[in-house]
């Protein structure tokens, strides 16, 4: 807490009632700096957490004028869905496809651009550049891309000899191809992490390395990534919340089609929600979610935080 | 090895990514110069043969699309939250990391509880929430149910702590109070971090689809994400490059801003990222 | 010091910019909208009347040419008319009846009367139709219009048009094919319309579906396609076989009874047994059909624009498939609603439109919808409205609309999912059907 101790120091202090007046000034100045950020959070955040969880139960539909109690029940109705189950397993799918992949993309190019060659600073800026697209024309110029007939991919595919590819309509593909487009779009912001990470490695570690006769390969496996561990687990951790939360690409590439095989946990939140107007079962869908993705990062910390220290 | 030879790899890759990065924009771009029938062909063109604006001009145009209005809608929520976002968070964080008062640690550990809880929860009873105050289809559902930032606090809070205290301590020789110090002092030396946070903030938000598609209803009020789906839906299937023309022309204000002031954005993403780590 | 300024200036300056770009915007938050091209405004008179619609595109555009016609004619009026994409149209009306600020007239879908009148908040306009005295002559619109409008014995809109499905042929590939182009020669039963598209459909070595040399991997063109709105052509399908979604007292849903699996067994059938339609997954048929990869469009009305436009060989419009006993085919009308307690002189605001929109409704018909009224179709121009005429014909004669329930949005929420997974291969159609009726049940089970 002595850190926090700004203000004068101690000699300057006169000891008379003086003090505890200063004391409880500090004390009103500081909530009085808190107050708008509390106000806001308090109703934004900390009554609507309560708020969903209590909404949960209840059959509570927008425009019907009885809400009637139901304890479990939208959580009984949740666990016998299988389209929940469903768009849970696309969802798991996706997110782990993805942050698999952005990660690796990430950091082989982080590796790339942090070596000492020209042109970094322009391939950093360029490989940041998708990221700062919105979902919307990131799925609008993707979709056209992986159409199955007149897509430009299957076109160069065909050079290799290979058949055209529905990438967007195979049920077992979809989910695949919507990941590969978030890969494109969002690789970009662990990549600078990774950038900041490898900056922050002593360059003396590889220097000696290379003295006692390292390769390339094994100064990577055996300073590179040990060091990296907590940059790897805040760009996992964030992944997995962000890609946890998948909603645009599936609505703006396949509608949640073939059928069902893309529906993501929060396009079937939306369609419950806001088109069947269901705000109970939706909030239990919601509380669901928010416990899913919270043991997620629990465990993220748990195998690879384990030797990080914070 | 000689230098370059040692590097080779690592052009290599950078090289084959770059081409990855930008094909989709460039095929992108020089489709939404086709006619429509030149999109629809089999093997597909790569360059038209005659560029035409004709697809820009209609998608800027068209009746019930707003292109400019959503650019700028985008641009107003984003530039209001992210203002919102400071105003609320510096003070919080001033606080949090210089002034004694009770149960300092308590409220900071809430917070960060809190930052393990996803925002979906929140959702629901934020929309039911928007409808009572008759904000839907407002710019205040845009603005004002985010603002209060936990990572904003975090964030500032930890340049605040970082900043040595005497600095603060002549100011209240000069005779300065809580505000001023704040304001005069600790404010001016963390314009890094404020700058590097409203990038981050405002990048977030500009691109956020979810929120704005549940809290807006009519054109007017729609943001740029949300105004692509409604092209998406209207129009892919009969016009596909007017979509194309749509998904590019939304992409280059942006892009613009990121060619002034890439190194400013690149570092503040880095450093809010590092910091959040 | 000076970096630092300069960041903070170009950031304010940044932010400033944006918002001062922006300012003209905050007035969208008054009540008030500011006048954009999607919201239209009429006529300068005393009298405002506010109207919401979903008409977009070019329909929107013939609408707003009416009543600016209107309004030259009414000077005392003033007509704002709001174009909100029907996706949104419906969530925004059902909060503005929530928040007690409908406008004071509404076009939506005959579809949604009942869960709107369900909720008591459209008024039932029952007294403008003139076997109650009113104004709108009832004779001369058909049956299945007038039960569209029908909820609980009231009627609670005027309606503008019929809307719904019919085909487009590429006369020139029927011809190749050796088919009379003439509707009346269209076939009657499954079997024949199988024969019609295994003859369009040709392979990559220009043999058709009949050929024994036909090789199904490799097909250039298609006869029939199902991407476009597979559900509206299952339920013309349905309705041929004696099927429907909901029982008459809208409590049982019954889409998956065997009329509803053979008539999606027809249609999966085409694509997997014959090999003569595409799957809706990975084919555009908006795209195929004008790229001449597609024989037969399944489509609506509303393609006509589309056929003039972008379509470069000969073309016209046929009737529904048939491949039931009986004929069918779905159709929807877009309806003008009030909201209930309508009064004074906004009503007879409304009313005064609604008369005159009633008499010119065959201007409407450039929108490529078919005018309601009876005497308006009668009244086109064979030449310039051949598909028109030709649809609109089928809708009053044998047209099935949306089953009436309050629920209606969330069973097909729940059922084109199905549909297009059965249609993609995924489940057998029973199994898709089946899946659908559990689900469309509870829906309607909450609604009781």
């Amino acid at each position: 807490m002595t850190s926090m101790t700004a203000g004068l120091p101690d000699v300057n202090r006169p000891r008379s009632p003086f003090t505890l007046n200063l004391k409880r000034r500090e004390a009103i100045a500081a909530y009085l700096f808190l107050l708008p950020f509390l106000a806001f959070f308090a109703v934004f955040t900390i009554r609507a957490v309560i708020n969903a969880v209590q909404i949960s139960f209840y059959e509570y539909q927008i425009l019907r004028p009885t809400r009637p109690f139901i304890g479990f029940d939208n959580y009984l109705e949740l666990f016998n869905d299988d389209i929940w189950w469903q768009a849970l397993g696309n969802t798991v799918i996706f997110t782990v496809l993805t942050v698999i992949g952005t990660s690796i993309v990430a950091l082989l190019c982080a590796v790339a651009v942090t070596q000492p060659i020209r042109g970094q600073g322009f391939f950093r800026v360029l490989l940041y550049m998708p990221s700062l697209f919105s979902v919307g024309a990131v799925g609008l110029i993707w979709v056209w891309l992986l159409n199955t007939q007149y897509g430009v991919i299957n076109y160069f595919l065909s050079f290799i000899g290979i058949r055209p590819i529905s990438w967007l309509s195979d049920p077992n593909l979809v989910i695949p191809s919507l990941s590969l487009t978030t890969i494109w779009w969002t690789f970009g912001f662990p990549m600078l992490i990774f950038i900041a990470g490898l900056q922050g490695i002593p360059e003396q570690l590889y220097e000696a390395a290379r003295i006692d006769g390292a390769s390339g390969r094994q100064i990577f496996f055996r300073i590179t990534l040990p060091l990296l561990r907590p940059t790897i687990l805040f760009v996992t951790v964030t992944g997995v919340i962000a890609h946890f939360q998948v909603y645009g690409q599936p609505l703006i590439m396949t509608n949640g089609g073939p059928g069902r095989s893309s529906y993501s946990v929060i396009f079937y939140l939306y369609q419950i929600a806001w088109t069947a107007f269901r705000m109970g079962y939706g909030a239990a869908i919601a509380v669901v979610l928010a416990l899913i993705i919270a043991t997620a990062t629990a465990v993220q910390f748990f195998f690879i935080g384990r030797r990080v220290e914070y | 090895m000689s230098y370059r030879l040692r590097h080779l790899p690592a052009y290599a890759f950078l090289i084959v990514m770059s081409i990855f990065v930008v094909m989709p924009l460039l095929i992108a771009i020089s489709q939404s110069l086709m006619t429509n029938a030149e999109v629809n062909r089999w093997p597909p063109q790569i360059i038209p043969a005659n560029p035409t604006f004709e697809n820009m001009h209609q998608v800027l145009t068209q009746q019930d699309l707003r292109i400019d209005l959503w650019l700028r809608n985008s641009l107003l929520a984003a530039s209001g939250y992210t203002i919102a976002v400071l105003v609320l968070c510096a003070p919080a964080a001033y606080a949090f990391a210089r002034l004694r008062f009770p149960g300092n640690n308590i409220l900071f550990g809430l917070l960060l509880v809190t930052i393990m809880i996803p925002s979906q929860v929140t959702l629901i009873p934020n929309y039911l929430l928007m409808r009572d105050l008759k904000w839907l289809d407002t710019f205040n559902a845009l603005i004002f149910p985010g603002a209060a930032n936990v990572f904003g606090v975090f964030l500032l809070r930890q340049f605040f702590m970082s900043i040595p205290s005497e600095l603060e301590e002549a100011a209240v020789l000069d005779g300065a109070g809580y505000f001023g110090r704040f304001w005069y002092v600790v404010l001016p030396l963390s314009t890094n971090a404020l700058v590097a946070l409203s990038i981050f903030i405002f990048l977030g938000h500009y691109n956020d689809l979810f929120w704005p598609f549940i809290v807006t209803n009519s054109l007017e009020t729609r943001t740029l994400p949300v105004g692509l789906t409604i092209l998406n839906s209207s129009y892919a299937g009969q016009y596909r490059p007017m979509v194309l023309s749509g998904a590019v022309l939304s992409t280059i204000p942006i892009l613009i801003v990121y060619v002034l002031f890439q190194r400013r954005i690149i570092r503040g993403v880095m450093l809010t990222g590092m910091a959040g780590r | 010091m000076n970096k630092r300024m300069s960041l903070i200036v170009s950031i304010t300056v940044l932010l400033l910019a944006a918002l001062v770009v922006s300012v003209p915007m905050v007035g969208a938050q008054d009540p008030a909208p500011e006048p954009t091209p999607i919201v239209a405004e009429m006529g300068s008179g005393s009298i405002k009347v506010s109207f919401w619609s979903g008409l977009t595109g070019s329909d929107g555009t013939t609408l707003n040419e009416m009543l600016a016609q209107f309004s030259a004619e009414h000077p005392e009026y003033a007509i704002t008319h709001e174009i909100i994409p029907w996706g949104t149209m419906y969530t925004k009306t059902q909060a503005a009846f929530v928040a007690g600020n409908p406008p004071d007239l509404m076009l939506m879908h005959a579809s949604e009367i009942p869960q709107f009148a369900g909720y008591g908040v459209l008024e039932d306009l029952s007294s403008w139709y003139s076997n109650n005295g009113g104004w709108f002559p009832i004779d001369d619109i058909s049956g299945p219009t007038l039960d569209g409008l029908t909820y609980n014995g009231a009627i609670y809109g005027i309606p503008l048009d019929n809307h719904g499905r019919g085909l487009w042929i590429n006369k020139e590939m029927f011809e190749a094919a050796g088919i009379d182009t003439d509707p009346a020669t269209a076939p009657t039963t499954y079997e024949g319309w199988v024969e019609l598209f295994q003859k369009l459909t040709i392979d990559a070595n220009g043999n058709n579906a009949l050929s024994p040399d036909f090789d199904p991997e490799n097909i250039v063109v298609y006869g029939y396609g199902t991407g476009e709105w597979p559900r509206v052509n299952f339920q013309g399908v349905l309705a041929q076989h004696g099927g429907s979604i909901l029982s008459e007292d809208g409590k049982t849903v019954t889409v998956n009874s065997p009329e509803g699996i053979l008539a999606l067994q027809q249609t999966y059938d085409l694509i997997y047994k014959y090999h003569v339609a595409t799957p809706p997954a990975g084919f555009d048929t908006w795209q195929m059909f004008p790229g001449q990869t597609l024989a037969v469009i399944p489509t609506g009305t509303w393609f006509v624009n589309h056929a003039n436009t972008s379509v470069e060989f000969d073309t016209m419009a046929w009737p529904q498939v048939q491949w039931g006993p009986e004929k069918g085919t779905w159709f929807g009308q877009h309806v003008f609603m009030l909201p209930v307690g309508s009064a004074g002189e906004k009503r007879e605001a409304v009313e005064t439109i609604l008369r005159w929109i009633s008499d010119h409704q065959v201007d409407w018909a450039a929108s490529g919808q078919v005018p309601a009224r009876l005497s308006a179709q009668a009244a086109l121009d064979p030449v310039n409205y051949p598909s028109n005429i030709l649809l609109g014909q089928t809708f009053s004669e044998y047209g099935v609309q949306d089953p009436k329930s309050p629920v209606v949005q969330e069973m097909y929420a729940i059922l084109e999912p199905e549909l297009d997974a059965a249609l993609n291969n995924l489940k057998t159609p029973e199994q898709a059907l089946n899946d659908a009726a559990e689900r469309m049940q509870q829906a309607v089970d909450r609604a009781f």
